[in-house]
């Protein structure tokens, strides 16, 4: 240590302190760059673990501090976001999925020119993220990954008992019912969370039905299609499911079908890659398929991930610099895709057919030939009306109270009415 | 003498100045808000500032992070439109009023028997303080396993015993049973509360007025309905007032154990606020769900204070 007499010590701290309030500017040595970003738990646990461990060798590389924080996946983090940007305070980086840049578009930051070098090197982002993050021709976040929701089952209580691999969502009650005679009844969650929605949505589109119009003003949700969907419904719980699914979290479906309960889900691969990884006695029988079609055709739920940029924060450019780390440099964006287990797919069109469809036969339904994907809310444009009528379970409500007695038509007529009101609203 | 000149040393010029500061130490006036002004500012930054930022929401269009406006009532009334709003205003009643109802004749009991000449004594009444203790989320969610459609120890044991048939009640799925499951958690959180507070009371009444009683020709009964309860009086309005208070504004059993379903059959005031202001972005709407039963709640208060006053006096 150099020594320093009192004299020095008040000279050079007055003479410093005086550049400091005329320069309005922190000393460099002071101005450690460090940078926040909250993030979901990821199903697929492991990819939680190479986050950190990228993080890390961004900190080293960079200097730039990254401090990852994770939070449950429904209902605290939109909590989350509303105290954040209530309060102008919080983390630089935030983890969004669906059409939550569209609800918070005056608060993040644009990342066009992110996403527009990325687009350069793996080719166009694919639909589900420019529905989600692509607002008003302004990118508000960075496409990060997407999710697809396929049919997981118990494949070997399909062969035991002989049954038919259901190929449209009539074919699924009809197996359904075997499937509850011998115990494993079907899962579907009908409940205040967002698999709900991911579920009742394909079936609604399948029936022909929607929930507002492509012009996003018109409730359509009060249809004779809608109707069938309903039905189908009602004779799915009442045949081939047990009350159960009322009470169910995002997680309780890969949880039943985990613990040898469910024999048919509807959700991503990540109840298997549990199983897989936690080496439960169900995971080698259990095995995905596409999803399933109706009369009006196969749809299926995408859930996009992405990476926004509170407009609130001091690091933008360190935060971009993160997010150019992580998703710009190919074998870095490989190595995190391939850490999810096949749960994170990569956004990008070039990286579709990605190796790690490859390390398990049981991901070949990911590929999603012929399947037509789409967020919440299709085929109304994505708004931040939609999103709100996601965060208000309008559709898993529904559903649940036509399963549990209200009337079809008066459980419709519900729904229309709320809708409406968040659209007016 | 010439006492003007004398040089004045120091500590003679600091004994004026302190001796100025006890003196006006000494004066009631000042030296009592001395002594409230850091519990005022605490309250004011900590309880009256975001009372008023949410009195100002709720009569907004408050939306997260965009321009807001005046709007005077409309919240309030619009709430009424929402079904989901009319239950949970019928949701708060049925969970306050059967709770403490509960609380409070389980209270009263255990508080007498805790009251009895029992071995451990010390050990059972610590014991009995446990589900208080407990941060309420994890003591919720250790519920939320037990009632858990997959995992309910309760159904498991019910059904073994032969009193329930598979695969048992739906407890967090069915709307009676999720509401008669957030009501047996928050009796089984609060009744520790009732019961010590209730045993304080007890063990400070007269040990003569049994006795008076007693000779009297009262039983236990008598004794009970006429010596014992008289006296608690007090003591159960404080209690049935601040449970009342903490019941109807509950948020952790309800948000862990059910999240306000199904289909919003258990919200209450704070989850639906929750709900509504947070998780839909509505800030002004919510603001104004948790306001809702402010002005009774405030008649609750008054009316149970004066009647403390005037048994006090």
């Amino acid at each position: 240590m150099i020594p320093l007499s009192r004299r020095q010590f008040v000279i050079g701290g007055t003479t410093g302190l005086a550049g400091i309030l005329a320069t309005r500017t922190a000393p460099a040595v002071g101005q450690a760059r460090e940078i926040s970003y909250l993030c979901w738990n990821n199903f697929a646990p492991n990819s939680d673990k190479k986050l950190a461990e990228i993080g890390q060798r961004f900190t080293k590389d960079t200097g730039i501090k990254l401090k990852i924080d994770h939070i449950s996946h429904m209902g605290p983090q939109q909590a989350k976001y509303a105290s954040e940007v209530q309060t102008q305070a919080g983390h630089d980086l935030i983890e969004m999925r669906m059409h939550f840049p569209w609800l918070y578009e005056p608060q993040l930051v644009d990342v066009s020119d992110v996403v527009s070098e990325l687009e350069k090197k793996y080719g166009k982002a694919i639909s589900s993220s420019y529905e989600g993050a692509y607002v008003n021709g302004v990118w508000r976040a960075v496409p990060q990954y997407h999710g697809m929701f396929v049919a997981t089952y118990r494949e070997d209580l399909f062969k035991k008992h002989s049954l038919k691999v259901p190929d449209t969502w009539d074919d699924l009650y009809t197996v359904g019912k075997e499937l509850k005679k011998i115990g494993n009844p079907v899962g579907i969650p009908i409940s205040q969370n967002y698999d709900s929605i991911s579920t009742a949505g394909p079936v609604l589109w399948s029936f022909g039905g929607m929930e507002v119009d492509k012009d996003g003003k018109t409730v359509r949700i009060n249809s004779k299609e809608a109707t069938r969907a309903v039905e189908w419904y009602q004779k799915m719980y009442r045949d081939c499911m047990e009350p159960e699914v009322l009470s169910w979290s995002d997680a309780s479906n890969n949880e039943s079908i985990q613990q040898g309960k469910a024999g048919w889900i509807h959700n991503p691969v990540s109840a298997y890659i549990v199983a897989k990884q936690r080496k439960l006695v169900t995971a080698d029988g259990i095995n995905h398929h596409r999803s399933l079609g109706g009369p009006a055709g196969r749809f299926e739920t995408d859930t996009p991930r992405h990476i926004g940029i509170w407009k609130f924060s001091k690091n933008i450019e360190p935060s971009k610099e993160w997010i150019r780390y992580l998703l710009g440099k190919k074998e870095t964006y490989d190595e995190y895709i391939m850490s999810g287990d096949a749960f994170n797919l990569p956004a990008y069109a070039k990286l579709q057919d990605h190796p790690v469809l490859r390390t398990d036969p049981k991901y070949a339904a990911l590929k999603g030939e012929g399947v037509e994907y789409h967020t919440y809310g299709w085929p109304a444009p994505p708004s931040d009306k939609v999103q709100l009528i996601t965060n208000a379970y309008l559709l898993p409500n529904m559903m649940a109270k036509a399963v549990t007695g209200t009337p079809t038509k008066d459980a419709l007529a519900w729904a229309e009415t709320e809708m409406k009101k968040i659209l007016a609203g | 003498m010439a006492i003007g000149t004398l040089p004045v040393t120091g500590a003679r010029a600091r004994l004026p100045w302190r001796a100025r500061v006890r003196e006006i130490l000494d004066r009631e006036r000042v030296l009592g808000p001395l002594f409230i002004a850091p519990a005022m500012i605490l309250i004011l930054l900590l309880v009256a500032y975001p009372f008023c930022i949410a009195l100002y929401f709720s009569v907004s269009n408050a939306f997260i992070g965009r321009p807001s406006h005046f709007i005077g009532l409309t919240n309030f009334v619009r709430l009424w439109d929402a079904d989901a709003f009319r239950q949970t205003f019928q949701n708060a009643f049925v969970f306050t009023g059967v709770s403490v109802a509960f609380k409070l004749v389980l209270g009263i009991s255990l508080a007498l028997l805790l009251n009895q000449q029992l071995w451990f004594k010390r050990l059972i009444r610590g014991a009995v303080l446990l589900p208080w203790v407990i941060p309420t989320a994890l003591s919720t969610l250790g519920w939320w396993w037990m009632f858990n459609s997959l995992y309910s120890v309760v159904n498991w044991t019910g059904i073994a015993l032969g009193i329930l048939s598979p695969p048992g009640p739906n407890w967090l799925g069915q709307s009676y049973y999720a509401m008669a499951a957030v009501i047996t958690v928050n009796i089984w959180r609060g009744l520790p509360f009732f019961a010590i507070t209730i045993l304080a009371g007890l063990v400070a009444i007269p040990k003569d007025l049994y006795e008076a009683a007693q000779s009297d020709g009262a039983g236990p009964w008598a004794r009970f309905w006429y010596v014992t309860l008289p006296m608690l009086k007090p003591v159960l309005a404080v209690v049935v007032l601040f449970s009342t208070i903490f019941t109807f504004s509950d948020f952790n059993i309800v948000y862990v154990l059910t999240h306000g379903g199904p289909i919003n059959s258990t919200h209450l005031f704070a989850t639906y606020s929750r709900m509504i202001g947070l998780e839909s972005g509505r800030i002004g709407e919510g603001a104004a769900v948790s306001l809702y039963l402010f002005p009774l709640l405030m008649f609750v208060v008054w009316a149970q204070l004066r009647f403390v006053r005037k048994q006090a006096y």
